[in-house]
């Protein structure tokens, strides 16, 4: 009865707007934290044992750091930016989007800092 | 609100999503105006009992945000049942744990 | 102008491409459906649907340059050659531009998009303030073309279960109609992790409502609305 139908969805073919770039990279960064969750436990644990000392990151380091960063700081960035929506602050279209770029910036900033720094 | 109801992984995400921005504006607070923070100062911070309640506090609203995230991508591309019910199991064991780790540690610390 | 257009015929065998027009088109033409029609004159087998001509009815919802909107109020000018037509993302293809809305319809028709009132009708009609007319606004005016919902990435994971920005919309509207006496119903029947809570808020649909409404701020409402009620 019904043929095969295809579904166009190619989503290079596709231009998302800037809020949908942000969503995606709430999404990813939220992945990348789950994935830290047991390092960052056990640095926890590291940091209240009696020989514990603070050492300053090797040099290979640098770019999970810096990743994890950015992660950190857009997942909270682009989560303020939903609490807000809930409550009605910034759902327009032309505040949504800025709210979307200025998330996007600031995380990407701040995982730039950790890299260069 | 019913047991598995969409509205209550909704609240709990954003009641820990509150209580996560508490303690990361605390954190970033004290960390960006009071004196650098030595390891010996955050052992003996960590030792007070309030401290690790706010501690358990904290990875609790940590965890429970993490479970309905990690859920909401679950629940949109698995899409086969038993292997989505497989997966979620597997991850609520693991969160438990990491959870009960977290536990051991404060609490030993403190106590 | 150049064209390029996805084509697909369910009676030939093959999978869908991108074909290539290039078409001259006179000082009148304006708007995509003004070139698709001549396009059409040109080569007679290219399928679309289209109607009013102007952006009430719906029919000629399409994917173009990779936003989804309604050929028949797209201008022209400005669009980056060759302007490339796909049918609407998510939806199968019945052929070429045209795609199945059976499953749009079906959320459509599952959140009851009817007023529920079994009180005895009045003698004329069921009487509104205009404070309450108003909370109509924004959400009675959709005109069901689906831009919103094949531009949403809930959906496309979860067509079957996700009701989808459209859906969603209408049963703001009929949530917030002050003459509907099934407001409580309504919410709970939304309150499930697939129906209504798929949303993560991403906004697209928003971004291509080719009548400026927000689907996004409609299913806010409704969020507000269930937590108000469970207190």
């Amino acid at each position: 009865m019904s043929p095969d139908r295809p579904v166009f969805l190619n989503l290079a073919r596709i231009r998302f707007p800037v809020g949908a770039v942000a969503s995606i990279g709430h999404r990813v960064s939220g992945m990348l934290l789950v994935l830290a969750l047991p390092f960052a436990v056990w640095a926890l644990q590291r940091s209240l044992e009696e020989n514990a000392v603070f050492e300053t990151g090797a040099g290979w380091m640098r770019l999970p750091a810096a990743l994890l960063a950015w992660a950190a700081a857009h997942h909270l960035f682009a989560g303020i930016r939903h609490l807000l929506t809930d409550v009605g602050i910034g759902s327009s279209l032309p505040a949504a989007r800025a709210s979307a770029y200025a998330a996007l910036i600031a995380g990407g900033a701040v995982g730039l800092a950790l890299l260069l720094l | 609100m019913r047991l598995l109801s969409g509205q209550r992984a909704f609240v709990v995400q954003r009641l820990s999503a509150l209580v996560l921005l508490a303690f990361v504006a605390g954190a970033g607070v004290r960390l960006a105006l009071g004196a650098p923070v030595t390891l010996s100062q955050w052992q003996a911070w960590a030792a007070q009992p309030l401290a690790a309640a706010l501690l358990l506090l904290g990875a609790a609203a940590l965890l429970a945000h993490a479970w309905v995230g990690i859920r909401d991508v679950v629940l949109d591309y698995v899409r086969p049942l038993p292997l989505r019910m497989f997966l979620l199991g597997m991850i609520v064991v693991a969160l438990a744990l990491l959870g009960a780790w977290t536990a051991l540690i404060v609490l030993s610390h403190a106590l | 102008m150049r064209f390029r257009i996805y084509r697909f015929d369910p009676e030939k065998q093959g999978k869908p491409f991108l074909q290539d027009y290039e078409v001259r088109l006179e000082p009148s033409d304006r708007k995509v459906l003004d070139a698709l029609e001549r396009l059409r004159a040109q080569d007679d087998s290219l399928a679309y649907r289209r109607s009013c001509r102007e952006g009430v009815c719906g029919s000629d919802a399409m994917n173009i340059n990779g936003r989804n909107m309604l050929a028949c109020i797209t201008p022209l000018e400005g669009l980056r050659q060759p302007v490339t037509l796909r049918p609407l993302p998510g939806f199968p293809v019945i052929r070429d531009l045209i795609v199945d809305m059976t499953q749009f319809f079906k959320h459509y028709h599952e959140i009851r998009p009817y007023l529920v009132n079994d009180e005895p009708p009045p003698e004329r009609e069921r009487l509104q303030s205009p404070q309450e007319r108003e909370k109509l606004n924004g959400l009675y005016e959709c005109i069901l073309c689906a831009c919103c919902s094949s531009f949403c990435p809930s959906q496309w994971w979860n067509p079957e279960k996700f009701i989808g920005p459209a859906g969603l919309l209408q049963a703001e509207r009929f949530i917030v109609d002050s003459r509907d006496r099934a407001t409580a119903e309504r919410l709970a029947f939304l309150d499930d992790v697939y129906k209504l809570y798929r949303c993560r808020t991403i906004m697209n649909c928003t971004e291509v409502c080719p009548k400026g409404l927000s689907p996004a701020r409609a299913i806010e409402h409704i969020k507000m609305q269930q937590l108000r009620r469970s207190g």
